[in-house]
């Protein structure tokens, strides 16, 4: 009967109108929602004993770059790892200080030198070695707060990594508990929409952490590998194993013993190198933090802790002083040991001989730290000499530097320097990784919801919907014109 | 599918990433024109700011030695008055060579307690402090470096005991100034003033004490006609004659030494005051130079901000008009 069919048709339309309505109202609640993506209903026609009748609603699906997405993932987790970084540089940086700031090391170490000059000037002004020991104590200062800095730092990071890998973990099982659900949801023929939209972005959040490579399997799963290669999810989830440290001092470091690595499933892989599989997103940043640039930034500032105090306790400069004594600058006290340099900038303090609040006299500055007496007021030949010391150009004992000689002023300046030009290496490098991780996310929210194109699709959707209605009036009416025939 | 829409998101992330950009822009340009520095120093030297730190530490280094060169330049001005004052005391020697032609022994008496008088003078203006500084000390500083007159004479009267002729007495004068136990044991000082640093790698020598032998000499003159009053050769009226005269002309003869010496000193001066100059126009130099690197040029930073105050109204004004622009307005 085909009235009759005409009806059902009309009744799919308007079924199948009101469905994409839906769907359209969704999209533009969500046009702002992160991590929504767009849907569309597809729509074919019914076909019922080998002939049309109407439409059906064949299902709804997300509109999905892939190659976007995956490309959009590797350069946020690029830019985490960049940001972190070049946040350690800054850090550093400031730690340093610049010229334009006041308490840098450089300008610490200028009024040292100041008040080496005016003393020697005038050696038997009181107020003078006091000057001495309060820029001498204040330089102190510089380098032990520059260490503080690094130590904290390192700190932090290890902190994070522990923060980091605990995500890791959640999400991932999660992740595992999303796949069961959406294998039995897809099988039951469900709209599984929301769930692929949660299970994207519990990946974005895994691949900021470590680059994520997303393999798809049937029936919805997915599996994830990081693109170094480990497993994260494959049927069931990874388990990533670190231990936090609460205090790091200058002499742990992961290959010496004292820092945690990192597991997966138990198994320890590399977090540095070539052959480690977690590099190139927040954790490896993470880690490059901890064990190497850290290290590197303290094993410089103690090149420079290290040459300061091998300058005062240079033998034949302090007539008074015994071999092996320590010079000015001492190592918490003791007299250096080349052994000991790890850590030595936080370890600096003022010879307690020469320091009044150490119970020391100050007539030590200017007679010799190992003097009984004190000598004529105006014997400023010792001063001389410390100051010609801190002022000659020598040959650097440690190797954090290139090898030449400075200097104790060039070799604060070099330290600056580098530091600077690291900072705005690494700046350079984030501005890249930041710029490419924009242009991605410009591109991803270009194919996000546009409302004007919503509009209209409403329009075509009112459109339909009347017209579909107006079909079923028209059969109405013909139906009526029927039975009236046979009244 | 070909793709005929943009999403809403798009839009609004590059309109809000372009307002925070120049945001940023128009805070560095502002606070580059109000201090005058560079908001980012380290980026402008492209990281090396090792020559920057040098200039810095050269202009602390200089101010330091504004200080030295001041208080070096004090001791040697203290150091010409005494020389001054000496070389006016020593004016008594033309009244001493003149002694043997003295009319009555009276006169040489007045004669001997006015060298007396004058030797005290000398010893007072080699006592000086400037500063709370004994300028003839060396290094001992804290302490004059030498005694009192009569303590002086009475070491050179014992030094004398038994000379009964003008020759004998002055050779035990001139003996005693020179033995490392008489003249060099008096002296209560130390050894000489290491020098004073007064510009980069330059020491001025302060090493001038009361042992130098001008003013050795000059206070044995003096020392010679003074024991005449303390009544060394009392009654041998040709003596005291002839010692007046040898004090006068050992007197005569330190004059000699005594202008070499402020000469020597006057070189020091003057090594102090050219230092001085050459600080300050090194001071200057770079203290120009420490403002050409370190500091922002103020029309280029000020064209930079308000390039920037016109891209960012701009930038609103787009942002007002384009938010307008949205179907659901004209569907009503």
């Amino acid at each position: 009967m085909s009235v009759t069919s005409a009806l059902g048709s009309a009744l799919s339309g308007l079924s199948a109108t009101s469905r994409q309505a839906e769907i359209l109202s969704s999209n533009v609640a969500n046009a702002t929602t992160p991590g929504y993506a767009r849907r569309e209903v597809g729509l074919r026609a019914a076909v019922l004993a080998g002939t049309g009748q109407g439409v059906s609603v064949s299902g709804v699906s997300r509109d999905v770059d892939r190659q976007l997405l995956a490309e959009r993932r590797l350069a946020a987790a690029g830019d985490g790892d960049r940001s972190i970084r070049a946040g350690f540089r800054t850090r550093m940086e400031q730690a340093l200080g610049t010229p334009d700031s006041p308490g840098s090391l450089a300008a610490r170490l200028a009024a040292f030198d100041q008040t080496l000059v005016a003393a020697t000037g005038r050696p038997e002004q009181q107020a003078r070695l006091q000057g001495i020991v309060t820029a001498a104590k204040s330089l102190i200062s510089g380098l032990a707060t520059a260490t503080a800095d690094i130590q904290t730092a390192r700190a932090t990071a290890d902190r994070r990594i522990a923060e980091e890998v605990g995500t890791l973990n959640a999400t991932l099982a999660q992740l595992q508990e999303l796949n069961v659900e959406l294998r039995s949801f897809s099988g039951a023929g469900r709209d599984v929409s929301a769930l692929l939209d949660e299970r994207q972005r519990l990946v974005d959040s895994i691949s900021a952490i470590v680059p994520v490579r997303e393999i798809r399997r049937d029936q919805n799963q997915i599996a994830l590998f990081t693109t170094g290669g480990a497993p994260l999810l494959e049927g069931s989830a990874a388990v990533f194993g670190f231990s936090a440290t609460h205090t790091i001092t200058p002499d742990m470091t992961q290959a010496l013993g004292g820092l945690s690595g990192i597991a997966i499933n138990g198994r320890p892989y590399d977090t540095a190198g070539s052959a480690s599989p977690i590099l190139g997103g927040t954790l490896g940043g993470l880690f490059a933090l901890r064990d190497e640039m850290s290290v590197a930034a303290q094993g410089k500032l103690d090149a420079v802790a290290r040459d300061l105090v091998e300058r005062f306790s240079a033998t034949g400069l302090d007539a008074t002083l015994l071999p092996g004594a320590p010079g000015l600058f001492t190592d918490a006290g003791a007299a250096f040991l080349p052994l000991n340099e790890v850590g030595l900038a936080g370890r600096l303090s003022l010879n307690a001989a020469a320091d009044p609040d150490q119970g020391g006299a100050l007539y030590r500055i200017r007679d010799g730290l190992g003097a009984i007496t004190e000598g004529p007021p105006g014997n400023g030949a010792l001063l001389g000499a410390l100051r010609a010391a801190l002022g000659a150009a020598r040959p650097l004992a440690s190797t954090g530097f290139t090898p030449g000689i400075r200097s104790f002023a060039a070799l604060t300046g070099d330290l600056m320097s580098d530091a600077s030009a690291h900072r705005l290496a690494a700046e350079a490098e984030q501005s890249f990784s930041g710029a490419r991780l924009t242009a991605l996310t410009d591109l991803e929210a270009q194919n996000g919801i546009d409302t004007d194109q919503e509009m209209q699709a409403l329009l075509v959707i009112e459109k339909n919907y009347a017209a579909n209605a107006k079909v079923i009036q028209a059969v109405n009416d013909m139906i009526d014109t029927l039975i009236r025939l046979g009244a | 599918m070909t793709r005929l829409s943009v999403g809403d998101a798009s839009l609004t992330n590059i309109l809000a990433r372009q307002g925070a950009e120049l945001r940023a822009q128009v805070n560095r340009a502002a606070q580059e024109v109000t201090t005058g520095q560079h908001s980012d120093l380290p980026k402008a030297l492209r990281g090396d700011v090792s020559p920057l730190l040098a200039i810095d530490a050269s202009l602390s280094r200089l101010a330091a030695f504004r200080t030295t060169t001041q208080d070096a330049a004090l001791q040697t001005a203290a150091q010409q008055t005494a020389f001054a004052g000496l070389s006016s005391l020593a004016g008594l020697a033309t009244t001493l060579l003149g002694a043997p032609d003295f009319q009555t022994q009276a006169q040489i008496s007045a004669v001997a307690a006015d060298a007396r008088g004058r030797l005290a003078s000398a010893i007072g203006l080699l006592n000086t402090q400037a500063a709370d500084r004994a300028v003839f000390s060396g290094a001992a500083t804290d302490r004059v470096p030498l005694g009192t007159a009569d303590d002086l004479l009475a070491a050179l009267e014992t030094a004398a005991i038994g000379a009964t002729t003008a020759g004998a007495v002055a050779a035990a004068v001139v003996t005693w100034f020179a033995d490392p136990l008489g003249y060099a044991a008096f002296y209560q000082g130390g050894a000489p003033l290491s020098g004073a640093p007064v510009a980069p790698g330059e020491v001025a020598d302060l090493s001038t004490t009361a042992l130098d032998p001008a003013i050795r000499d000059t206070l044995a003159g003096f020392a010679m006609a003074a024991l005449i009053d303390r009544g060394l050769l009392a009654g041998a009226p040709e003596e005291r004659a002839a010692l007046a005269q040898r004090a006068g002309k050992a007197l005569l003869a330190s004059g000699d030494a005594r202008i070499t010496l402020a000469a020597r000193v006057g070189s020091v001066e003057a090594q102090i005051e050219a230092a001085r100059t050459r600080n300050g126009a090194e001071e200057t130099a770079l203290g120009i130079l420490r403002s050409d690197i370190g500091s922002v040029d103020p029309y280029a930073a000020a064209s930079r901000l308000e390039a920037a105050r016109s891209q960012l109204e701009s930038l609103y004004l787009v942002t007002a008009r384009v938010s307008r622009l949205s179907l659901v307005e004209f569907l009503r």
